[in-house]
C-alpha cells in the first residue's frame, strides 16, 4: 500500500529524474576519465618505444648492422628492458638478433606502428601477450621491430573501465534506494496529514494533525493546517453562536406572541369566528416554531455534538417501534405498513436520532406512497453491514432528483402541497452523516426504496 | 388540594414570559412566586414549600439543571419542571422523567404548562395504589391490562391500553400531544404529521363508539381530556 503510494508519488518521479540527470553527468565524467587515462598511459608507452627506436637507429647509423645487433643484445641482457621486444631480420626474413624467434607474420608494413599478438612460442601458451611496436626498414633490406608488451596496459584499461562501470552502477543503485527511502518518508508524512484530514472530515473539527517535533517543513505545514483548523473551528463556533442567539432571540418573542394569542383565545368575549382565526394563527406560529426547531436540530446534529450519546441500538427494535407508532396513520391512509426481518441487527448510535430518521422515512413513504399501497420497513445485514430500508410503491422519485431531495426545504413538484416542510430528508441525511451511514436511493419499480447502510458496531 | 400545595415557584428571566406564566397559573388557581435568576430561585426554593417549581434551562447566572441539583442537595424534594429549548434537550434533561420530574420544550402553550404542573403536583401528594381505575362507566384493570365499559370488554393493543391508562390517570386534565408522546411512547420527537391524533382516534373509536356518552374529548390547539359528564 505504502510502497505503491511511494512508487506513484511525485517525489519519487522527481527523484527518478534526478537520478537520470545525475547518472548521465556521472557517466560522462567517468567516460572522460577513462578515455584520458587510457590515452595518457598509451602515450607514455608509445613515447618509450619511440625513444628506444631512435637509440637503435642511432646505433645503426654510427656502427652499422653490427652496432645495432650489439645494442639489441645489450638491451636483452638488461633487466630494466624485460618488457621490450626486438627483432632484426635480413631481407630474406632470417632473424639476426632479438628476443622474438620469427618476424610476426601479421606484421607486413615497412615502417610505422604495428599492434599484434606475439607469435605463439609454444602451443600451451594460452594467451600470447599483446605487443605494440615500431617498424623500420633499412636500405639494405634489413627490417627492425622495436616494441613493448602492452598487455598490462590493456588490462589496466580494462580495470579502469570495470571500475568506472561498476562505480556508475553502484551510484545508480544507491541513489535509487536513497530516493525510495526519502520518498517513503515524505509519502508517510503526507499520508499522516491525509489521514488526519480524512478523520477531520469524518468525525469533526476537534481533531488535529500530529506534529513530530522535528521542526522541519512538514511540521510547519501541519502547524499551519492546525492553525487553519483552529480558525475554522472558531468561525464555525461563532456562526453557530450567532444562529443560536438568533434562534433564542426569535423564539422568545414568538413564544410571547403565542402566549398572548392563547390568552385571547381563552377569553370568553371572543366569538367563534375570531376563535378560529386565532386558532389558525396559533397553528401557523407553531409551524414556524417547529420549522425553527427542526433547523436548530439539524444544525445541532451536524455539529456532531451528540456522539457522546452513542449506545448499542437494535435496529429491529427501533424499526418495530416506528412501525407501531405509524401504524394508525398508515391505517388511516389505507396503507399496509409492515416490518420484515427479525434478525438481530445492532448498530452503534443515538437511539432517538435513529428513531427520528426512520420515522421520517416511514412518514415520507406513507405520505408520498400510493394510497392503499404497501410500505415495507426491512432490517437486513448485507455484506456484514447493518442495513435498514424503507420502501413504498408510490410514484417514486426520478433518478435525476436523487441528489436534490436531501437539500433543506427541497420538495418535489408533485408533493409541494402535501404537509411537511422539506426538512425530513435533510434530517435523515444529518443523522446518517453523524453515524457514518450511507444513504442509498433505489428504484423500487414502482416506488422508492431508501437504504441506510450503517457500519458494523465495533465488537 | 389545599393551600400550600397550590403554590408554585416560576424561575424565568424573560419578564413578559414570566408575566404570562404567572397569569396562566394564577388563572388556574395557583399562587405563584417568581424568581428571575438562579440564585434567587435557590433562595426562594429552600425557604418555602412549593407544590411544583418550573425552571428555565437558560438562566442568566446558573444552568437550570444546576439550580435543580443544588435544590436537591439542599433537601428540597419538590417536583421540578425544566423548561428547555429543543436544542438543549439532552440525556440529562431526558433523565428528569425517571426522577419524578419533567421537562417541557419551548415554545409551549400555557395550557400545556398548566397541564404538566398539574400532573407533577398531583404526583407529589397522591400515590394511589388502586388496581382498577374508573371514570364514569369505564373501568381499566391495571393488573390484567384490560378495559371495559358497562362491563363490556374493549379489546385494546398494549400501546392503546397505555394511552388510555395515561388519559384515565389524568382524568379531567388536559393532556397534550407532546405529553402523550413522552409518557406513552417515551419519545422525545416532533412528528410533522398528526400521528398522535390518528392513534387517539383509534382508541377513541374503540372506547366511545356506540356508548351513552363520549369520554375522550379533543381540546383544540393542545390535545385531549378524558372526562365523564357531570
Amino acid at each position: 500500500m505504502l510502497l505503491t503510494k511511494t512508487l506513484t508519488s511525485s517525489t519519487f518521479k522527481l527523484a527518478l529524474i534526478a537520478i537520470g540527470t545525475f547518472g548521465a553527468i556521472a557517466s560522462t565524467i567517468f567516460s572522460y576519465v577513462y578515455l584520458s587515462t587510457s590515452s595518457y598511459v598509451r602515450d607514455r608507452s608509445d613515447r618509450a618505444i619511440m625513444a628506444e627506436h631512435l637509440s637503435l637507429l642511432g646505433a645503426h647509423e654510427r656502427k652499422g648492422r653490427e652496432g645495432l645487433i650489439a645494442l639489441i643484445q645489450e638491451r636483452m641482457a638488461d633487466k630494466s628492458f624485460a618488457d621490450s621486444v626486438y627483432i632484426l631480420v635480413n631481407s630474406s626474413g632470417i632473424a639476426l638478433a632479438g628476443n622474438l624467434d620469427v618476424w610476426p607474420p601479421a606484421v607486413t608494413a615497412a615502417t610505422g606502428w604495428a599492434e599484434f599478438r606475439a607469435p605463439r612460442q609454444s602451443p600451451h601458451a594460452a594467451n600470447p601477450p599483446l605487443l605494440r611496436a615500431m617498424l623500420e626498414t633499412f636500405p639494405n633490406g634489413d627490417r627492425l621491430l622495436v616494441g613493448k608488451d602492452i598487455g598490462d596496459l590493456d588490462s589496466f584499461a580494462n580495470q579502469i573501465r570495470a571500475a568506472v562501470i561498476s562505480g556508475a552502477a553502484l551510484i545508480v543503485v544507491l541513489a535509487g534506494v536513497a530516493s525510495v527511502l526519502v520518498t517513503r518518508r515524505t509519502v508517510g508524512r503526507i499520508e499522516s496529514i491525509n489521514a488526519a484530514s480524512r478523520a477531520i472530515m469524518l468525525s469533526g473539527l476537534d481533531q488535529r494533525i500530529p506534529l513530530r517535533g522535528t521542526h522541519d517543513e512538514w511540521d510547519r505545514v501541519a502547524e499551519n493546517l492546525n492553525l487553519m483548523l483552529d480558525r475554522i473551528e472558531t468561525l464555525m463556533g461563532e456562526v453557530k453562536q450567532a444562529s443560536d442567539n438568533v434562534a433564542h432571540d426569535l423564539r422568545t418573542p414568538l413564544t410571547r406572541m403565542r402566549g398572548r394569542l392563547e390568552k385571547v383565545y381563552q377569553s370568553r368575549r371572543v366569538g367563534d369566528d375570531d376563535q378560529s382565526l386565532i386558532d389558525d394563527t396559533i397553528a401557523d406560529l407553531d409551524a414556524v416554531l417547529r420549522l425553527f426547531s427542526s433547523i436548530t436540530r439539524i444544525a445541532q446534529i451536524e455539529t456532531q455534538a451528540r456522539q457522546s450519546a452513542f449506545r448499542t441500538v437494535s435496529l429491529v427494535e427501533v424499526a418495530s417501534e416506528v412501525v407501531e407508532l405509524y401504524d394508525a396513520a398508515a391505517e388511516q391512509d389505507g396503507t399496509h405498513l409492515t416490518v420484515v426481518g427479525n434478525q438481530e441487527v445492532l448498530v452503534t448510535g443515538d437511539r432517538d436520532l435513529i428513531f427520528d430518521a426512520i420515522a421520517n422515512l416511514v412518514d415520507n413513504a406513507i405520505k408520498h406512497g400510493r394510497p392503499g399501497g404497501q410500505v415495507v420497513v426491512a432490517n437486513e445485514r448485507i455484506d456484514g453491514r447493518p442495513v435498514i430500508s424503507v420502501a413504498d410503491d408510490g410514484p417514486g422519485v426520478p433518478a435525476d432528483e436523487y441528489e436534490h431531495v436531501f437539500k433543506r426545504f427541497y420538495r418535489l413538484e408533485h408533493s409541494r402541497y402535501k404537509p411537511g416542510n422539506g426538512l425530513g430528508l435533510s434530517l435523515v441525511a444529518a443523522v446518517a452523516q453523524l453515524h457514518g451511514a450511507r444513504i442509498e436511493m433505489l428504484d423500487n419499480s414502482p416506488g422508492l426504496k431508501l437504504r441506510l447502510w450503517f457500519s458494523a458496531p465495533a465488537s | 388540594m389545599t393551600g400550600p400545595h397550590r403554590r408554585i415557584l416560576v424561575v424565568e428571566d424573560d419578564p413578559e414570559t414570566a408575566g404570562q406564566l404567572v397569569e396562566s397559573l394564577a388563572a388556574n388557581g395557583y399562587q405563584v412566586d417568581l424568581a428571575a435568576s438562579g440564585n434567587e430561585a435557590l433562595g426562594r426554593g429552600v425557604a418555602s414549600d412549593y407544590a411544583v417549581i418550573t425552571i428555565d434551562r437558560m438562566l442568566p447566572d446558573i444552568d437550570g439543571l444546576a439550580v435543580m441539583r443544588q435544590l436537591r442537595d439542599g433537601g428540597v424534594a419538590t417536583p421540578v419542571l425544566i423548561v428547555s429549548a429543543l436544542g438543549e434537550v439532552d440525556d440529562r434533561v431526558r433523565g428528569l422523567r425517571a426522577g419524578g420530574d419533567d421537562y417541557l420544550v419551548k415554545p409551549f402553550s400555557f395550557i400545556e404548562l398548566v397541564a404538566r404542573v398539574e400532573a407533577l403536583g398531583r404526583r407529589s401528594d397522591t400515590v394511589v395504589k388502586e388496581t382498577v381505575l374508573r371514570v364514569g362507566d369505564l373501568a381499566i384493570d391495571l393488573m390484567s391490562r384490560t378495559a371495559s365499559r358497562r362491563g363490556k370488554n374493549i379489546s385494546l393493543f398494549p400501546r392503546e391500553f397505555q394511552l388510555l391508562e395515561y388519559l384515565v390517570r389524568n382524568e379531567g386534565r388536559v393532556v397534550s400531544r407532546a405529553m402523550l408522546l413522552q409518557h406513552v411512547w417515551d419519545l422525545h420527537f416532533d412528528p410533522s404529521t398528526n400521528i398522535i391524533d390518528v392513534y387517539v382516534g383509534r382508541v377513541r373509536r374503540k372506547v366511545d363508539d356506540q356508548q351513552a356518552y363520549p369520554l375522550i374529548h379533543t381540546v383544540r390547539g393542545i390535545g385531549y381530556r378524558l372526562r365523564a359528564p357531570d
